[in-house]
């Protein structure tokens, strides 16, 4: 029954249903509003992504089925599309040369690389960043290139054959079966590949009937017995799976820092017992610094250079936690000089909006030839919750391979709950740096600000506006992320 | 909470209190006068100096690399100026109760390898004033000798920063703060500011003006018979300016 109310549907929007389907850019990512937290207060994440298989005949309307999931839930934070096509396997020159005569049967459950596609599929699930491949079909070949994807809520595995692996159907939260007649899937691939492959309409029926067709008898059409269920089902369920994943995250973490356990002063002599929290020596410029910086009379100029003078300073100081090697060189009067080289396979800085952009003058001053990211995490007006907007992330990070190797500089101006400096961290986590390989760097809060964040506070400028909290609250993450070492110049009592 | 093996060992506590003496050998702390003061000895600095003693880095990373040095040292040098305690009202309306910078301040260069600190310092002292000095050997008698001098009309009120790269033999150093005294300021209100040092240098110097502060980033192993400093970084001005 519910197998009629998905066919019914889908001619009933058949016109449109072409539309989507392009030939080779299926994977698609949609962001609607930000991304809320998804690991508890232990920084641990408390959730898998939702997984979503849909398999189906060729042109039975999987990609429209999949973008009707993604209409059909609505807010839904980040969905990305996963389309089969991209796992196609790497081709020897023989299997080239067949693909150019149409000879090459790329509807075999072998064409695709089903572990690859697991691999792929299961990062995301665990919401690790990936590296999907890229597949051309001009070329028949799958390309040096990959493109990263990271930080998708719902994925939605579209293929012909996605349900056809095992280990594939094993990561499904959720199996769906485009059924669709025949003669239509026909009828739209001919109108298809006619129109945006130009293909002749006997070559298409010649492929049809050679692979396509005996393809989805021996290979496609079995796996439907493993799923079957209406796209209104499908929201409901996913999003009511969703809400049972979401997690009030913020009031625990308010909860904390107002708990007993987390008075100002215990908070305090954790903070400077902590090994991994650095605070600058104080020195009388320093000091004369924050002052200046502390003051309401002080004029923006004054503001911005003096900001610069303690981010260089506070970054300067940071960089002595790098690894360091021996090294000797020559000097212009020929003698040999014993001393040091930074021993960090890849650096790179990233910039917590807005208030990090602060510290990124004395950054650059100090480390000028290295990528500098940026996150931008702002709080959710309604529950107070920080929300993930924005995500570019330095390609070292990106990259799987290279991520274990990076060195980060994670700069925030000020830590207030920690939330949003709390969150860049998990990121990081999730895309496999290595937790004392992050070193935070920024002066600490200690009072529960947040709204410094909202841009109607500031004054239209972003210094302007972090000078308005610079200085009151508490950093919290530490014990939580023990071996992440934090770096701050100041840490202030709660008044 | 301990970290865990992996984990980076944090460096002792690097000193930027103006009292606090590191050295980069134990062999040369007894022999350090108690005027100088060093920047922290660590990995990182070591790595900068590797950098801009390497014959083979180029002028654009040298210049970045001995501005970050020269930075930290300016930085330093300000430290040893006096401080009042200042109360301001913080945006939020509470008080706070911190201090103030006192004291008006200017640089001096002993030309030309001093210019180069200039940028540096004026990266932390906007608009500081800048007096210039040119002091050179005099071929007669092998003396260093004034050749040039101007300064700013009320540097002897003034807390003085001079700055010169390298101090070998000391000879035109002496000879600049000789200068400085002749126009009215005070010994105690001169900070001499320096990347490398030869040990030697820093003795003639200390002991010759003991209340004068010395701020320098690295004491090298000495003199060769030509009086440059080994294993140095061979002419600073040269290295900076013409190569």
């Amino acid at each position: 029954m519910s197998q009629s109310f998905l066919s019914e549907k889908l001619e009933e929007d058949a016109p449109q249903a072409s539309v989507p389907l392009k030939s080779h850019t299926k994977n698609t990512l949609l962001i609607s509003h930000g991304r809320p937290p998804w690991y508890g207060q232990d920084g641990e994440r408390i959730s898998d992504a939702f997984v979503i298989g849909v398999a189906g005949g060729s042109a039975s309307g999987k990609t429209h089925v999949a973008r009707q999931i993604v209409k059909a839930l609505g807010s839904i934070p980040t969905v990305l599309i996963l389309s089969q096509d991209s796992f196609y396997k790497h081709h020897s020159p023989e299997e080239i040369a067949l693909a150019f005569e149409s000879k090459f049967d790329f509807d075999h459950p072998d064409a695709i690389d089903m572990p690859m596609f697991a691999s792929c599929l299961a990062d995301l699930k665990a919401c690790r960043q990936t590296n999907i491949p890229v597949y051309s079909f001009e070329a028949h070949q799958r390309l040096e290139e990959t493109k990263y994807a990271y930080g998708a809520t719902v994925i939605i595995a579209e293929g012909i054959m996605a349900l056809h692996d095992p280990a594939l159907r094993s990561l499904y939260d959720l199996k769906v079966f485009v059924q669709c007649d025949s003669d239509l899937m026909l009828a739209r691939r001919i109108a298809r590949d006619t129109k945006e492959r130009g293909r002749s309409v006997e070559g298409i029926l010649e492929q049809y009937l050679r692979y396509v067709k005996p393809s989805f008898d021996n290979f496609v059409r079995p796996t439907a017995t493993f799923a079957d269920i209406p796209i209104e089902l499908i929201s409901t369920h996913t999003r009511r799976q969703l809400q049972e994943r979401s997690n009030a995250f913020r009031p625990k973490m308010v909860k904390m820092v107002n708990s007993s356990l987390y008075t100002p002063t215990l908070v305090k002599e954790r903070l400077e017992d902590d090994p991994n929290m650095m605070i600058m020596p104080s020195t009388p410029q320093l000091e004369g610094i924050f002052t200046i910086l502390r003051s309401k009379d002080t004029s923006h100029q004054d503001f911005i250079f003096f900001t610069d003078r303690l981010s260089t300073l506070i970054v300067e100081y940071a960089l002595q936690f790098l690894p360091y090697s021996p090294h000797t060189v020559t000097t212009p009067l020929g003698t040999q000089s014993h001393g040091k080289k930074p021993d960090a396979k890849y650096l790179c800085g990233i910039s917590i909006q807005r208030s990090g952009s602060a510290l990124e003058r004395g950054f650059r001053r100090v480390i000028n030839d290295v990528p500098v990211g940026t996150l931008l995490i702002q709080t959710n007006s309604k529950d107070g919750e920080p929300l993930l907007l924005h995500v570019k992330l330095p390609v070292s990070i990106r990259h799987q391979f290279s991520a274990p190797d990076t060195w980060v500089f994670l700069l925030d101006a000020q830590i207030g709950t920690g939330a949003a400096a709390f969150m860049s961290i998990r990121i990081l986590l999730d895309h496999g740096v290595k937790q004392d390989h992050i070193i935070v760097c920024g002066a600490v809060d200690n009072e529960m600000r947040e709204g410094w964040l909202e841009g109607d506070r500031g004054e239209g400028n972003e210094d302007g506006a972090g000078r308005k909290d610079l200085g009151y609250g508490t950093w919290y993450g530490s014990d939580r992320y023990a071996e992440l070492l934090n770096f701050t110049a100041c840490i202030d009592g709660r008044r | 909470m301990s970290s865990s093996s992996s984990a980076p060992v944090p460096p002792p506590q690097p000193s930027l209190q103006p009292n606090a003496l590191s050295h980069n050998s134990t062999t040369l702390s007894d022999t350090i006068p108690p005027s100088v003061f060093t920047l922290p000895q660590t990995a990182q600095l070591e790595a900068l100096y590797t950098i801009i003693r390497d014959k083979d880095t180029s002028r654009g990373d040298f210049l970045f690399y001995s501005d970050r040095i020269i930075r930290l040292l300016v930085e330093e040098g300000l430290n040893h100026l006096p401080v009042v305690k200042k109360s301001v009202v913080t945006p939020t309306g509470s008080t706070y109760d911190g201090v103030g910078f006192e004291g008006k301040i200017c640089g001096v260069s002993i030309l030309r390898a001093g210019e180069a600190m200039e940028a540096g310092l004026r990266e932390v002292c906007r608009s500081v004033r800048i007096g210039k000095i040119l002091i050179q050997r005099d071929e007669e008698t092998t003396k260093p000798k004034l050749f040039y001098s101007k300064f700013p009309q009320d540097i002897a009120k003034r807390y003085v920063l001079l700055l010169d790269p390298m101090l070998a033999t000391g000879g035109s150093a002496m000879k600049a703060v000789e200068v400085l005294m002749e126009h009215g300021v005070p010994e105690d209100r001169i900070i001499f500011i320096n990347l490398i040092s030869s040990p030697e240098g820093l003795k003639t110097f200390a002991g010759r003006f003991p209340r004068l502060k010395v701020i320098t980033g690295w004491i090298d192993q000495g003199l060769n018979e030509k009086a440059y400093i080994i294993p140095g970084l061979g002419d600073f001005g040269e290295r900076r300016y013409c190569e």
